[in-house]
């Protein structure tokens, strides 16, 4: 019975939501097994970071107070700033680049357009700047990879809309996961079912053929839409039973490590496709270096502690990471100590068939965005394009696989073929 | 524009047969004449306002141009027809000119002619089309209707709600109870007409209040401060002494030690509780008394409880006033005296000697909600400003421009000379000015206070929308600022879309912005009849002297909220596209269920709180501030807990009542069994149907035989089950630990687990989780 309700559910929770979707075409591969994987894990450092102390260091025209241009680091094809001495906890970019730098590949001078938080994280999470109706990346690839994963999309804060494409969930901690695992049982305790197993059946028979009854019916879009995501979720929701066996026994204090674990369990009980994880307060107007210095270490120990967890987890391999912020900070400080936004960036991936020991565009002395030919992947001042995050997410939607998805091409984000970046993974 | 460049251009294309065909001639004075339907739609709602407006107004990029627009998107009634006017003569204006025999519109709006903006359209797209259209419509007037002379009418194919069930939706929703009786007889005599007056009544109960605060907290959010409320509302500097007033108070009669202990924690805890309601106590106080809803920006009073008001230090004036001095949570209007500091310094300056009160904008708590910061300089509390009470966003969708860092980068002051950045902080810069006098970043400290050396002068002056501050206004800039905001005619409208939200849970439409979209023009028209409505019940708001009350009533008679399904299959995607929005279909949120499950079985499930709600999508007012629109497998999980928990409550507890006072089964018995009693049973399931579901099912319908196969068919299955025990589940017993409870759980036919199932099958349907 669960298998047919799969693959009812296998449209249900992104059939309806689009309505040029026949159903057939949505529910041809119903799955009974747990999600395998990629998972895809974004990681936001909100309220914008200073990527001058990270992976694009200047160290010249005072945009640097903690070193020089001559203290600047190498790891392959990175250089990056030199932080071990400065850093308040954490983890140092020396560690951090010893460690991934042969998997990373980083973008600098990716230009966010805008430099105020809300339509700057908007416009990083999707792709598109001029409507609040988008989904977000993570949200995206969760309804075309995973949509009856009870899980599918998991957020911990940032911006994110799902274009109505799939749920999103938000688990404020991971225990309460342990909770909700056996639904039908008295306190989760499956000695004690509510109903007899012959009476259980009977009831999920009832709904489905409720189900079916309502899908013959001529329906609103959002009653449609409604009807589908709520079968879905109960039906679906009985798959979270796998998550409980990866519920660690004691909970982290550090608040990434937190959601990391939250995310981790799902990823590795197959119920989630993508997690949205971020922590905030970068937006240090006031005084930049000691807030990046506290931060930015934190934000990478984060990260550390994902890959390390996953690792022993077994699903690392499958990890596809996006290490992103809604805005840089100016190449001067204030006048105080702090800085305030700019518009100009860099973005670091990892992931399976991602080239890493990478750096791809460029900012010059005075962090302004070199131009790139999206087809050379060289800088070009004089034809080159300025790269905006539409580009980048052409670019991943490309990289997982979904940008001739029925439910990618409901958003198309009007990059033009010319402008596409070509072989960006390497 | 002149007024009679206005006049002579309106009796010209009046003249030329510019009027369109399908309007009929206009008997009133030129100047009055209502604009086309092709201009509001085509020319101005898919170009004019996405493409030019933005630059070509008062405090735009070129607003030194001839050619200058005015933003209709809050406006209603004369105002908005008459800036329609002005708009459709700057276009016509423009449409007019030539330039070497072609028109300068077009050459303009794909570059050329040195047009600031450089290219905006493409030749070959939508909008450029458009706008070649109007300008042949002016310069060889052949006009074509904007909108689908054989489109259907909007609502065509859609079933509404009838009264009664228009009556349990409106009820649940406001006030979180089934219909009385009474008031289902009073729809089944009289209609829909019965409803108003049935909605004055249940306007007046507590429960609505209850969620009427709800509703509008999950819009301005003030529940979310930081820290606690004893000290990030009440600041040491202005309260220093009063606001710790519980650690001092006497609960020496209460002689047991851990006891006191936790008397004292209870004390504080409903003290920070009432600071903290007291936002949303003035908009009940608003409400329940038919107060001018513009009272949330212009009261001259805030809510204070007797808890409350020992903080602020008026207990003592106010205690004879309180009906129960010693209730946390019994509020009263009242007037603060100017704020005295430590210092002579932070002493508040007023011409009055009275705190300048301004409704919402100058209560502490929203203050402190939206603080500023040294580089953030009110303009966070501006924007919320905009967005709360006249419906703008302003960072929503922010204009992409070419190099936004290269812009930063050429001015010494980008806010004030970057056309980019000028653009909004023209407008939202003066507004934060005006909360000048509230530059304390630790609120802890203060929230009031002067910055030294006086108000950034890298920022446009504070005023509104044009108009400069009076000095003389200065100690009472916000209460100047709430004058102004009453007379906005945004104001209105923005009530009313708070209204739908608190209503339907969602947004109220914005305006499609792709015109290559083939389905631009159905998403339009959605946006366009929706805001319709808003503007009409927004031009009633304003002349009932904003009774709110007005507002939920006429949204309730509305087509929009009245919406109950379809009668014939959706095929057309633009139709498709068209209604799309439409249905309030809405989960509910944690709150709303648990009162949902309190109405239908007379006591709420009380588990979705805590974490529960927050898994269940709710929100906690600081980090997450958007509810939950679909249910994750999370919430799924948490739905099949509940139908499974409140079922296991209620069915046996129920049968355990005389007949009478059963709420679920009040016409069948345990003994009843399908085979025999088929006719009582297939009422009881109708009854439940319209109980949990609100269902008006006949006895013989599809659905009720569904229901009834179910609990028929556990019935026959436990027949031949072996080793069934013979009475109901130990957890589901009702006051399974005393005496007689063994009797009470008899279930030899195993009919009573066979309605616990039906009733944990009709808990999960949409019918019941959603509204």
């Amino acid at each position: 019975m669960r298998r047919d309700f799969l693959k009812l559910c296998g449209f249900a929770g992104l059939g309806f939501a689009v309505p040029f979707v026949h159903p057939k075409t949505a529910s041809a591969a119903p799955k009974d097994e747990p999600y395998a994987g990629p998972y895809y894990v974004v990681f936001n450092a909100s309220g914008g970071w200073d990527t001058t102390y990270l992976m694009d260091p200047k160290g010249v025209n005072e945009i640097n107070r903690l070193y020089k241009e001559g203290d600047i680091l190498t790891k392959g094809a990175h250089k990056y700033a030199p932080t071990a001495k400065t850093a308040k906890g954490g983890m140092s970019n020396e560690d951090f680049y010893a460690k991934y730098g042969s998997e990373l590949f980083a973008f600098n001078g990716l230009d966010y357009s805008v430099n105020n938080h809300s339509p700057g994280a908007r416009y990083m999470a999707t792709g598109k700047l001029d409507s609040l109706a988008y989904p977000t990346f993570a949200a995206l690839v969760a309804a075309c990879r995973g949509p009856d994963c009870p899980l599918a999309f998991l957020t911990f804060g940032n911006y994110s809309n799902t274009g109505n494409l799939v749920a999103m969930s938000r688990v404020p901690y991971l225990p309460s996961l342990q909770k909700i695992a056996n639904a039908d049982a008295v306190e989760g305790n499956l000695r004690a079912p509510y109903h007899d197993p012959f009476a259980l059946d009977r009831i999920e028979q009832a709904l489905k053929e409720s189900q079916d009854a309502r899908n013959r019916t001529p329906r609103l879009p959002r009653e449609e839409r409604g009807e589908s995501m709520l079968y879905a979720a109960q039906v679906n929701s009985k798959a979270l039973a796998r998550v409980t066996q990866y519920i660690p026994k004691s909970v982290p204090k550090e608040r990434m490590a937190q959601q990391a674990e939250i995310a981790l369990a799902s990823f590795k009980a197959g119920v989630c496709v993508s997690a949205n994880l971020t922590i905030g307060q970068f937006d240090s107007h006031a005084n930049n270096d000691a807030d990046q210095m506290k931060l930015i270490p934190e934000f990478l120990a984060g990260i550390d502690y994902f890959l390390r967890r996953a690792e022993e987890l077994k699903i690392r391999e499958q990890l596809v990471v996006v290490v992103q912020s809604e805005m840089g900070r100016t190449p001067m400080y204030n006048s105080g100590n702090g800085k305030d936004h700019w518009s100009i960036g860099s973005i670091l991936f990892l992931g399976p068939k991602i080239r890493g020991n990478r750096v791809l565009g460029a900012t010059d002395d005075k962090q302004f965005a070199v131009p790139f030919d999206p087809k050379s992947l060289a800088l070009d001042k004089d034809k080159g394009i300025r790269v905006r995050p539409e580009h980048v997410h052409e670019a991943l939607r490309e990289y997982a696989g979904i940008a001739e998805h029925a439910m990618a091409k409901k958003f198309p984000l009007g990059v033009a073929e010319k402008e596409r970046l070509t072989n960006f993974w390497g | 524009m002149p007024a009679r460049t206005i006049l002579f251009l309106t009796l010209w294309m009046a003249g030329t047969g510019l009027i369109p065909a399908q309007d009929k001639p206009y008997a009133g004075a030129a100047c009055a004449r209502p604009v086309d339907d092709f201009f509001k739609d085509d020319v101005w709602g898919k170009v004019g306002s996405q493409k030019c407006l933005t630059c070509h107004q008062k405090g735009g990029d070129a607003e030194e141009s001839q050619f200058i627009l005015k933003d209709i998107a809050k406006l209603t009634g004369e105002a908005k027809e008459t800036a329609h006017r002005q708009n459709r003569n700057a276009f016509a204006t423009m449409a007019e000119r030539k330039h070497k025999d072609q028109s300068r519109l077009l050459l303009k709006v794909v570059g050329e002619l040195d047009h600031g903006g450089d290219a905006v359209l493409k030749a070959d797209s939508e909008a450029y089309k458009i706008l070649a259209k109007f300008v042949g419509r002016v310069n060889a007037p052949a006009p074509a209707p904007a909108i689908d002379p054989k489109a259907p009418p909007f609502f065509e194919g859609v079933s509404m709600a009838e009264p009664r069930k228009l009556l349990r939706r409106a009820t649940l929703s406001l006030a979180g109870r089934l219909p009385t009786e009474a008031e289902l007889k009073t729809v089944e005599r009289d209609g829909a007409s019965a409803l108003p007056a049935i909605l004055d009544a249940v306007m007046t109960e507590d429960a609505f209040y209850d969620r009427l605060r709800e509703g509008f907290n999950d819009i301005f959010l003030t529940l979310g401060i930081d820290g606690n409320a004893d000290a990030s509302v009440l600041s040491y500097e202005h309260f220093e002494k009063t606001r710790l007033w519980y650690q001092k108070y006497d609960l020496s009669h209460i002689k047991d030690e851990n006891a006191r202990r936790q008397a004292g924690y209870k004390l504080a805890n409903d003290y920070r509780k009432a600071l903290l309601g007291e936002p949303m106590k003035l908009i009940e106080h608003i409400v329940r008394n038919d107060r001018p809803f513009t009272e949330i920006v212009t009261a001259d009073y805030i809510m204070v409880s007797p808890y409350s008001a020992r903080g602020y230090g008026v207990f003592d004036q106010l205690k004879d006033q309180f009906k129960n001095p010693d209730d946390p949570f019994e509020y009263l209007p009242v007037k603060l005296k100017a704020l005295k500091g430590r210092s002579k310094e932070n002493h508040q300056d007023s011409a009055t000697g009275d705190y300048p009160h301004a409704g919402l904008l100058a209560q502490f708590q929203y203050l402190a909600r939206y603080p500023t910061t040294e580089t953030n300089r009110n303009r966070l509390r501006a924007r919320m400003y905009y967005q709360h009470f006249l419906g703008i966003d302003v960072l929503e969708l922010a204009a992409r421009v070419s190099d936004a860092a290269a812009a930063q980068a050429k001015f010494k002051v980008p806010t004030m000379e970057a056309a980019e950045c000028v653009v909004c902080h023209r407008t939202l810069d003066p507004v934060a000015g005006l909360f000048q006098d509230y530059w304390r970043f630790d609120s802890n400290f203060a929230l009031y206070g002067k910055r030294k050396g006086g108000w950034f002068t890298d920022m446009f002056a504070a005023g509104f929308e044009g108009e400069e501050l009076p000095k003389p206004e200065r100690w009472r800039a916000l209460q100047w600022l709430g004058e102004r905001t009453a007379k906005d005619p945004r104001f209105a409208v923005a009530m009313v879309e708070h209204a739908w939200y608190l209503l339907s849970g969602r947004k109220a439409l914005l305006p499609p912005k792709d015109l290559d979209d083939p389905l631009f023009a159905a998403k339009y028209r959605a946006y366009r009849e929706q805001r319709k409505t808003i503007e009409a019940i927004a031009g009633k708001f304003s002349q009932s002297h904003f009774n709110f009350k007005l507002v939920l009533k006429e949204w309730i008679a509305s087509d929009f909220y009245r919406v109950d399904g379809l009668a014939t299959e959706l095929k057309d995607p633009k139709r498709r596209a068209e209604l799309d929005d439409l249905g309030i279909v809405r989960l509910l949120a944690p709150e709303q269920l648990e009162r949902k499950v309190g109405a239908v079985f007379g006591a709420k499930w009380n588990r979705l709180d805590g974490e529960m709600a927050k898994l269940y999508g709710g929100i906690d007012s600081q980090e997450v501030t958007e509810r939950a629109a679909d249910p994750s497998g999370a919430m799924g999980a948490i739905q099949r807990i509940l139908s499974n928990d409140v079922a296991c409550r209620n069915v046996a507890k129920d049968f355990a009542r005389p007949a009478k006072e059963r709420m679920l089964f009040a016409g069948v018995e345990p003994g009843d069994l399908p085979d025999v009693d088929e006719k009582k049973i297939r009422a009881a399931i109708v009854h439940l149907h319209e109980r949990i579901l609100g269902r008006h099912d006949q006895p013989d319908s599809a659905e009720v035989d569904r229901t009834f196969k179910l609990f028929a068919g556990i019935v026959a299955d436990a027949k031949e089950q072996k080793g069934l025990d013979k009475r109901e589940s130990y957890y589901c017993r009702p006051e399974r630990d005393t005496p007689g409870a063994n009797e009470k759980a008899a279930d030899p036919h195993y009919t009573i687990r066979a309605w616990r199932a039906v009733v944990t099958y009709l808990l999960r349907r949409p019918e019941f989780l959603y509204e």
